[in-house]
């Protein structure tokens, strides 16, 4: 892929991470009902209509925190890896294979939360 | 071309990234991009491992027992709910706001949006990608981000609660 490619990709993927995590934000932090911090309403583990898992278990809501996963798993990486040639000074093959790698597993693992939170009855 | 890394050189370089200098705001901009970009990069890892210990951590790999995930869930709760934890989220709500506003700077800038129209410069004059709405968006994006930190900081810990 050509860096100029990449470039864009990373634009793309940082307007992606605009929305989606708009979304995560919203569903965590704006709808707390003003009646306490969001430890004693949001973070509860139960069917409160602001607490988190309902927030998994809404198809569409859990879809846009898989694009969140991806989203923001390419981006970080990305990132990660621009830097790095840039302090060396020139692209490293085992430096971006490791990263990705590391990308990798993290969008199966967060994926598997997901998925649990999801199915949880 | 060699694939040996010269570690020496690359800790130069980052000095070099690090220390803005005289160099003006725009050479800020690009440091506290870099900084702020890396440091939300390891919350992100930090976070979804986090995450994953909400429903048991590692070893669970099929949908667990209702008991079971609410005895996780209030463990790992347990241990994220104190002052440190919460401080540091206001820290990274600070970083993410900064990083995004200025992102979207850097991206209209990539486009040639807000740059303003092409003219004859001046030796010495301010440069042409800094314009006063690049300038703008700048501070925009300092602001928005201390608001970012303060409101997390109220959500998380209720300090401007009576």
């Amino acid at each position: 892929m050509r860096e100029r490619n990449v470039m864009l990709l990373h634009y793309a993927t940082g307007l992606a991470i605009l929305l989606f995590g708009g979304i995560h934000i919203w569903t965590l932090f704006f709808t707390y009902p003003f009646q306490g911090t969001i430890w004693e309403t949001t973070m509860r583990f139960d069917s409160m209509p602001y607490a988190i898992l309902p927030v998994y278990r809404n198809t569409l809501l859990a879809l846009s925190l898989l694009g969140l996963l991806v989203s923001t798993t390419i981006h970080a990486f990305n990132g990660l890896r621009i830097i790095l040639a840039e302090l060396i000074g020139k692209r490293n093959i085992w430096i971006e294979r490791g990263l990705f790698a590391i990308g990798a597993f993290l969008v199966i693992y967060g994926t598997r939360t997901i998925l649990i939170a999801h199915m949880l009855v | 071309m060699s694939q040996r890394v010269r570690w020496s050189t690359a800790l130069q370089n980052l000095k070099t990234m690090l220390i803005p200098g005289k160099y003006g705001l725009e050479r800020w901009s690009y440091t506290l991009q870099r900084v702020s970009g890396v440091v939300v990069s390891l919350y992100f890892i930090a976070h979804v491992l986090e995450t994953g210990s909400f429903v048991g951590g590692v070893t669970v790999w099929a949908i667990p027992d209702y008991d079971f995930a609410e005895r996780a869930y209030r463990e790992a709760v347990s241990f994220l709910k104190n002052p440190i934890f919460d401080a540091g989220l206001a820290v990274i709500g600070l970083l993410v706001v900064f990083h995004t506003i200025n992102g979207v700077r850097l991206v209209l800038a990539h486009f040639g949006l807000v740059l303003g129209s092409p003219r004859r410069r001046e030796i010495l004059e301010t440069p042409a990608s800094f314009s006063n709405r690049q300038r703008a968006l700048f501070w925009l994006s300092i602001s928005l981000a201390i608001f970012a930190m303060l409101y997390t900081l109220d959500a998380l810990m209720g300090v401007f609660r009576p």
